[in-house]
């Protein structure tokens, strides 16, 4: 191993004693939570009363008697789904336009940017105007003034878009930062590659499926995943606009788990829907991997 | 970072799990009157009253005073004003066991929870002893008693809810002051009809479409109405219960609440009404400032005034009676009380009214007049009257009364009905459903 070769034999303790600290702080901090939570799992308690052990209980409840549970986890998928095309689909598209452009690269990217280095809670008091009807946000005002005025509706308050409403700042926000990594390993095709292809007659297409992406599939990976990552611990922006609501329809499992906890003081039962939400995660990185695993094989 | 976030929430939990099993009450909470030395120090109130509003002003202000005599005396203020996260304090604080000497809760479960816990002063005792127990209003006092009558919270404020109305508006409508609730489906098909949002509501907070639901069973069945449907002993299927469920629907069908209403804000709800676009809006005294002083909009300024909460045909409750709640009140903690906080409490409380009194708000107890503001609209002096007059019921928000996890549901469910996603039918089953479930756990 590396560091046995360049290390004196006495220094291997010295390694791991190096070691040992950001280990045992991460499972201070990540590790005795999660089976914190996996114990409190199995308990019924309201942080006042005494712990009473319920056994599976809280499970059973939550795959069986709980519609909102279902409710959250299908629109966390819809909710993952939205910003994943958003971040990763709009930031492939405006990489690829910017490469084709002569001037102000610069400043379209700097502009892009922005919304990423904006608070949180600014951007959903934002979106909360421009989604407005009464009185007229910046959205509907557009409707209206293209015509369609028939689009126009109170877009938080409607049970069939406010999904898509507090998805998509979510996914505007952070298309700028992923336009930017891929930009740069766009950038980074040898352009050597690229005339050569065009020399022998490939559309702007074929270089682009058959060169370009290929080319940067590496940083595409990470990208996902990091996309990913982000989409799942989405919180923030439906919690500030929306809290869920109207009813259940924006509800995520994270804003649902939270509620659990800290308003119902149901601490047992959030604890269940936390230990489920590390399962998803463990499933999320396990499908990326696979697929991962799969592409680099063939 | 999806790891971070969860490891946020589970070490929260865990925190609370490590020192949940912290110290008991060791102080008999009917043991009013310590006796032993007054040792000045510092002690904390946590609180969710608006920051720089009167009670916290003259809090600091009385305590200031009581420190120059018991030097080394402090009061630490520690507010947060918006509700949701104020009580995830509370109750997180409660589970850590590290409630401060004074802190503020509604009459909730939660806190009687508390109180059978014996980590509450009882109130009733400790203004007794005070000699000042019966210069409160009883309905201020009775906004914070528990169903069993228990007193565990002391009221800083006094308020009446009304509805304001625009003259103006309703005279273009054509529309009279409703003589009864049910009168107002139908109201605001007229006024939606001459282009006029009959009613701004704050639908973002949720408490105030909470509210309306009361109304009806109030007028219906009384007070008791919400006492028992909190522990399942009434049902939304009940007769009174189906007239609230369908009469929200009405109003959603009629569209009485601004469009996208759920998403709107306080401070939205409240422009709407007073630049003239909405022709009613359900608020408190508290808003007195705005709604009945020169600070008005000079173009609605004149045509503003309000009704109480109409009756109905057969209601079994007065005119004179409706929410006049005595907001949030102060529980004193048992653990930490001895005879500084008793002799800091005496001083306070004793000064408080008339020093409350002169910011021109209503005082929770009857012995000082209330200073109305020099830049008053006459309606100021109107809308005070009123508490002259009350009756002996109040109808209580259902957001204090019911369980946390029902009243998440209802806030929600209640959207949905309004807004017509759901029928009465699935409304009614759904609620009947969640307070089956979870009542039982609470009210135990």
């Amino acid at each position: 191993m590396q560091p046995n070769r360049m290390l004196p034999n006495r220094s291997r303790t010295s390694v791991l004693v190096f070691l040992l600290p950001p280990l045992l702080l991460y499972a201070a901090a990540v590790l005795f939570p999660i089976l914190q939570s996996l114990f409190l799992s199995f308990f019924s308690w309201n942080g006042i009363s005494d712990m009473e052990f319920v056994g599976l209980d809280n499970y059973v409840r939550m795959f069986v008697a709980d519609d909102i549970f279902w409710r959250a986890f299908m629109n966390a998928l819809i909710y993952l789904a939205i910003c994943l095309v958003l971040q990763l689909g709009g930031a492939l598209v405006v990489a690829s336009l910017l490469t084709s452009l002569r001037r102000g690269r610069e400043l379209i990217k700097t502009l892009y940017l922005l919304p990423a280095v904006i608070s949180t809670v600014a951007i959903a008091f934002l979106f909360i105007r421009i989604y407005s009807l009464e009185p007229v946000g910046l959205l509907n005002q557009l409707f209206q003034w293209v015509g369609l005025d028939h689009l126009e509706r109170p877009w938080l308050s409607d049970v069939n878009t406010v999904l898509a409403a507090v998805s998509a700042p979510e996914g505007w926000r952070f298309t700028g930062l992923y336009m930017l990594i891929i930009y740069a390993a766009l950038l980074a095709v040898p352009k050597e590659l690229e005339e050569a292809a065009v020399l022998d007659g490939a559309s702007r297409w074929t270089l682009f499926t058959k060169i370009r992406f290929p080319y940067i599939r590496p940083v595409w990976i990470t990208t996902t995943i990091m996309a990913t990552t982000y989409g799942l611990r989405g919180f923030d922006i439906p919690y500030l606009m929306t809290n869920g609501g109207p009813g259940q329809s924006s509800e995520l499992l994270t804003t649902y788990m939270y509620k659990a906890a800290f308003t119902s003081t149901d601490f047992g039962y959030a604890s269940t829907i936390s230990v489920f939400i590390v399962v998803e995660c463990l499933v999320a990185v396990g499908l990326i991997l696979f697929v991962l695993k799969r592409k680099a094989d063939s | 970072m999806k790891k971070m976030l969860r490891a946020a929430a589970a070490a929260a939990v865990t925190a609370l799990a490590l020192t949940a099993c912290g110290g008991t009450s060791s102080t008999d909470p009917s043991n009013v009157s310590p006796t032993g030395e007054i040792k000045a120090r510092e002690i904390s109130w946590l609180l969710s009253r608006p920051a720089d509003g009167a009670v916290i002003n003259i809090m600091k202000k009385l305590a200031a005073d009581y420190a120059k005599e018991h030097p080394g005396f402090e009061l630490n203020l520690i507010t947060t004003p918006d509700r949701p996260s104020y009580i995830q304090k509370l109750e997180t604080l409660a589970a850590a066991n590290k409630l401060p000497e004074l802190f503020d809760t509604d009459a909730t479960p939660f806190a009687q929870q508390l109180a059978k816990q014996g980590k509450m002063m009882d109130a009733e005792q400790l203004l007794e002893s005070l000699g000042i127990y019966g210069n409160y209003r009883p309905g201020a006092l009775d906004y914070q008693r528990f169903d069993d009558g228990s007193l565990y919270m002391i009221p800083f404020q006094f308020e009446l809810e009304f509805i304001w109305y625009n003259k103006a508006l309703l005279e273009k409508a054509g529309v009279a002051v409703p003589t009864s609730l049910d009168d107002i489906p139908a109201m605001c098909t007229t006024l939606r009809s001459a282009g006029i949002t009959p009613i701004a509501i704050d639908g973002q907070d949720q408490w105030p479409l909470e509210r309306y639901i009361a109304y009806q069973p109030f007028r219906e069945a009384g007070p008791e109405f919400v006492q028992k449907l909190k522990k399942g002993e009434a049902k939304f299927s009940d007769p009174a219960g189906q007239k609230t469920v369908n009469w929200m629907a009405e109003l959603g069908k009629a569209k009485c609440f601004q469009d996208g209403f759920s998403a709107q804000g306080y401070s939205d709800a409240q422009n709407q009404f007073t630049s003239g676009q909405a022709a009613m809006y359900n608020i408190g005294t508290w808003e007195l400032p705005s709604l009945a002083t020169d600070k008005l909009d000079p173009s609605v300024r004149n045509d503003i005034d309000f009704f109480t909460l109409p009756t109905t045909a057969g209601s079994v409750t007065g005119a004179n009676e409706f929410v006049s709640p005595s907001g949030i009140g102060m529980a004193v903690n048992a653990k930490t009380y001895d005879p500084l906080v008793s002799d800091f409490l005496k001083f306070a409380l004793a000064k408080y009214p008339a020093e409350y009194a002169a910011t021109g708000a209503l005082s929770p107890t009857t012995d000082v007049e209330t200073v109305v503001p020099g830049n008053a609209t006459p309606l100021y002096q109107k809308a005070l009257d009123q508490a002259n007059s009350l009756g002996s019921k109040q109808a209580m928000p259902w957001d204090t009364q019911l369980d946390p996890t029902t009243n998440g549901r209802l806030q929600q469910e209640l959207v949905l009905l309004v807004q017509g996603n759901i029928s009465p039918e699935q409304f009614t089953e759904t609620m009947d459903k969640t307070i089956a479930q979870n009542a039982p756990k609470f009210f135990k």
